[in-house]
């Protein structure tokens, strides 16, 4: 075999012929990974705002039984969405989604299955980082927000959400630092990605440390890179307006 | 005429009544103040006024719409009866203008600028116009209770409630609050104050409610109650404050 002669037989000339020799590989590999791990995060975040909202669903006393029956089964719909999602490993959903939707004969290109399952993924994840992140907004926010007439749903979207997203931008950030090392999981149903791509490579040379230290520090450089952008990102948004230091007074009970 | 009415309405929280079928109707144009003890039931009755406090039984009436009904617009009612928070709640994402167009624009359906011009006017009012593009979390107590004054002026309400507006505010901004308040409350402005400034209650009320453990034990005009000398409660009360 002529590849196999030709490579170095060192540890350094051989991540140094692999590279080389097929650096386009692994660019293809870095596209599909950032490609589904990014817009699988933008996707699970929009899907997770709609379970979010389903999950909140609040009961008034002036609902009727047909409203109370509704809001019950949003909520069971979207808490048990998230179970199951968050209680089943990656791998399994994709294994399930892609053959299983197969063989009821829908079939898909995989890089969309496999964007389709992080996204999904991502939705549970998220759906629970965005509910306690509204927890976390004070209650008065909504109450003055239904005090001049806004809807609960146009408080949402004006009040809370927008102070809900500023908060849990570190854990969305932290999501798709996630997701960029999760996709590798996605090779099970073939998604072209690095983890994909790395092993390929190192079955053509038999060299697989090579291959994959390889792989791990182009995993290593995207995700500094993209924690470095990230946090960049959210200095922007919480910057402040210069203020001084201000004491918080505090309601004093004078008997 | 009675622009706000209770009738025969219980309140109660995890199964205790905080409030005992309370009946009691609000004049057009008057300024009102409840005083009483911590835990008696103002803020309850305040906030019960515009349904932010859903009730167990009996009627709020704004005019003749009930406001416990499905059927009444309570929304709409909302923007006739404004309410000023203790914590001001002033919407951390927007700017001091943004806080008081928001429902200019998606309530009352109002144009941006003519929102904006009315927003001005009473940020003008409350002398915080020149801070209308600082973003809200970055004012003193003192300041975001005067922009949520401003707030709720620019909705032009009919009723105003005041949820113990200095309470959380450093003793050195009370008199500036105050001062407001004084200032926007108007012969066409309804006013229901809950508060412990008795100075403040004894100079601009029209009527005193006292109420304690969930009841109004008195109604009068200030001198009525100030000067109960039959009242045990209101006298114990009082000199606990003094």
């Amino acid at each position: 075999m002529v590849l196999l002669a030709s490579i170095p037989q060192d540890f350094l000339g051989g991540i140094f012929f692999i590279l080389k020799e097929n650096y386009a590989l692994y660019y293809e590999g870095i596209k599909y990974t950032l490609l589904i791990s990014t817009l699988g995060t933008l996707l699970g975040l929009l899907l997770a705002l709609v379970l979010t909202i389903l999950r909140i669903q609040e009961t008034s006393k002036k609902d009727g039984i047909k409203e109370r029956f509704f809001k019950k089964v949003a909520t069971l719909l979207s808490s048990s969405y998230v179970e199951f999602f968050r209680g089943t490993p990656m791998m399994v959903q994709a294994m399930i989604f892609f053959y299983g939707l197969a063989r009821i004969g829908f079939r898909m290109p995989i890089i969309v299955a496999g964007l389709v399952v992080v996204s999904l993924n991502t939705a549970a994840y998220l759906t629970e980082v965005l509910r306690s992140g509204i927890n976390g907004i004070d209650k008065g926010q909504m109450e003055a927000a239904r005090a001049i007439g806004l809807t609960r749903g146009q408080a949402f979207r004006y009040v809370i959400f927008p102070q809900a997203l500023k908060n849990m931008l570190p854990a969305i950030g932290n999501e798709l630092v996630v997701n960029i090392k999760d996709t590798a999981v996605l090779s099970v149903i073939g998604v072209s990605e690095l983890f994909y791509m790395g092993r390929s490579v190192a079955g053509t040379y038999y060299r697989y440390t090579e291959a994959f230290v390889l792989v791990a520090l182009m995993y290593l450089m995207i995700v500094i890179v993209m924690t470095k952008l990230l946090s960049f990102i959210v200095k922007k948004v919480n910057k402040k307006e210069v203020m001084l230091p201000m004491s918080q007074s505090v309601p004093i009970e004078v008997n | 005429m009675h622009i706000l009415r209770v009738e025969n309405m219980r309140k109660s929280f995890g199964g205790v009544e905080v409030l005992h079928q309370l009946n009691v109707g609000f004049e057009k144009g008057t300024i009102t103040t409840i005083i009483g003890p911590s835990g008696s039931g103002k803020s309850t009755l305040l906030r019960t006024l515009n349904q932010l406090e859903e009730v167990e039984e009996g009627a709020i009436y704004f005019y003749d719409q009930d406001l416990t009904k499905k059927e009444s617009n309570l929304n709409q009612a909302r923007t006739k009866i404004g309410m000023v928070f203790q914590s001001f709640y002033l919407f951390e994402n927007m700017t001091v203008l943004e806080n008081c167009m928001i429902g200019q624009i998606k309530v009352l359906k109002r144009e941006k600028h003519e929102a904006k011009e009315h927003a001005m006017m009473y940020l003008k009012k409350v002398g915080m116009d020149a801070f209308c593009d600082r973003s809200a979390s970055s004012l003193s107590g003192g300041q975001k209770q005067r922009v949520a004054i401003a707030r709720t002026l620019s909705m032009d309400p009919e009723v105003l409630l005041f949820d113990e507006p200095t309470s959380s505010l450093d003793p050195e901004m009370v008199g500036g609050v105050l001062e407001v308040m004084k200032e926007i409350m108007t012969e066409d402005l309804t006013c229901i104050v809950v508060t412990h400034e008795m100075d403040f209650a004894k100079e601009v009320s029209d009527r005193i409610l006292f109420m304690d453990q969930g009841n109004i034990v008195l109604d009068g005009s200030v001198e009525e109650v100030f000067e109960n000398e039959s009242s045990e409660r209101i006298n114990q009360f009082l000199s606990r404050i003094r």
